[in-house]
């Protein structure tokens, strides 16, 4: 790690600086919004550097026109597209944004990756140029669900590792666990495989097969069920990738569909109207711990170095948090972490 | 000045090119060495998908890259390699045409 430490100029206790490699065509509002989030970053957060993996001639013009501290251009002349087959994407475009970017991080320029491109892609970069963490076969995506009036549950994995093994979730279960004691700050944090059912014997085969898996596993409560999503009752909730992708799409639609629902009914009639007034900015702000563009992205746990996974359609807000995510995991030594916590299981 | 075509002066055996591959398999499949004899199936013995295969390319590039200037896989090649036996005799042969 080249991190320095810093002692700001302000008397505040001194940082490690830290330099977030950003794949700055990955995204549906690819470079301009990317390069908004990372140059706000900079400007917000304390001790943050960014390099910018793209085509000189797409980022340059959305740079300020003097240099700035911690802003620098890492050229890339190709770009991996959303559909492409990631790790062939990842092993053919050697000089795509996503790649230079994982690769700055290999070589120790930067300490952690952010992408908002495809998402396959960033794992296989992450995973081939940053490597694993030993003991850990596949990563995971590691999501934060809102709880209303509480802290976010975690769902592993949102995504990443689409067809698993019992052993895998249990790898998962822990980095998990591990997780949320390092990044939300539970000091026993439970976990919950989810299932078709609360009952022991519920589930499909691999359900099955690893909830005797699971038992040995510290802070596991058993099965839960889709409904047990923003409910708090469990910390971490443990899945496959393609169930985990399931869930999470389905809580955003049925958020937006109860937020439409709701202001379509503060727009009905006349007296709605007025109680609207008073209403929207409370729900407004209610809903903020609902956005996604506040947390910036899901964590991938299990390579052996900070990766920050940003939705495809991420604002230049979504970015700016998740560049922060990114750094805070790097000073929370995440990947440290992580690996006690395998090593221990 | 003539480029070196090898770091240490020796190429690698084909029991040292399985030991190799045997070792990196398993640290990706997180498998006991073992269970990595030239006979293995990746995907039907050993349950290695897409991902590991290339986890392995770009592992074996890396080690065997520094011994052997010019050492390369070509991916085209990827889909002919069912075994570990596969594998081992094709790399022997890149590592000999990288060396001749």
């Amino acid at each position: 790690m080249s991190a320095a430490t810093v002692a700001s100029g302000r008397g505040k206790t001194p940082t490690t600086r830290v330099t977030v490699a950003i794949d700055a065509m990955g995204g549906d509002k690819a470079p301009d919004e990317i390069v908004s989030g990372a140059l706000q970053a900079v400007e917000e957060l304390d001790d943050v550097a960014v390099l910018l993996a793209g085509p000189e001639e797409a980022i340059a013009p959305l740079l300020p026109g003097r240099a700035r501290d911690g802003v620098e251009l890492v050229p890339a002349a190709e770009i991996v597209a959303m559909d492409e087959e990631p790790a062939v994407a990842v092993r053919t475009k050697r000089d795509s944004s996503l790649v230079r970017a994982a690769q700055a991080v290999r070589e120790g320029r930067a300490q952690a990756l952010v992408g908002a491109g495809n998402t396959g892609a960033t794992m296989a970069a992450a995973l081939l140029k940053m490597g694993r963490i030993r003991g850990i076969a596949r990563p995971a995506i590691a999501v934060p669900i809102p709880v209303p009036g509480a802290r976010p549950q975690l769902l592993v994995d949102a995504g990443s590792t689409v067809d698993c093994t019992a052993e895998w979730l249990v790898q998962f279960a822990r980095m998990g666990r591990e997780y949320a004691r390092t990044r939300l700050g539970v000091a026993e944090p439970t976990v919950g495989l989810l299932s078709n059912g609360e009952e022991p014997g519920k589930g499909d085969e691999l359900r099955k097969e690893v909830f005797p898996l699971l038992e040995k596993v510290d802070g596991f409560t058993g099965n839960v069920e889709g409904r047990d999503f923003m409910h708090g009752g469990v910390d971490v909730i443990v899945t496959d990738g393609f169930t985990g992708n399931v869930a999470l799409k389905s809580i955003e639609g049925a958020l937006r569909a109860a937020v439409s629902l709701v202001f379509g009914v503060l727009e009905s009639t006349p007296d709605a109207r007025e109680a609207g007034k008073v209403l929207v900015p409370l729900l407004l702000d209610a809903a903020g711990a609902l956005d996604p563009d506040e947390t910036g992205g899901a964590t991938l746990l299990g390579v052996a170095g900070v990766c920050v996974i940003s939705h495809g359609s991420s604002s230049a807000r979504a970015i700016a948090n998740a560049v922060g995510l990114a750094a805070d995991c790097v000073r929370a030594d995440v990947v440290g972490r992580l690996r006690e916590a395998v090593d221990a299981g | 000045m003539p480029a070196e075509t090898h770091m240490d002066g020796s190429p690698l055996s084909r029991d040292e090119v399985l030991c190799l591959i045997r070792e990196r398999l398993a640290e990706i499949l997180e498998i006991e060495e073992d269970r990595v004899t030239l006979a293995s199936s990746f995907t039907e013995d050993l349950d290695a998908d897409s991902l590991a295969l290339i986890e392995l390319v770009e592992a074996l590039e890396e080690d065997l890259g520094e011994r052997t200037v010019g050492f390369t896989i070509d991916d085209d090649d990827l889909a002919e390699l069912r075994t570990v036996g596969d594998a081992v005799d094709y790399v022997v042969a890149r590592l000999e045409r990288a060396q001749g």
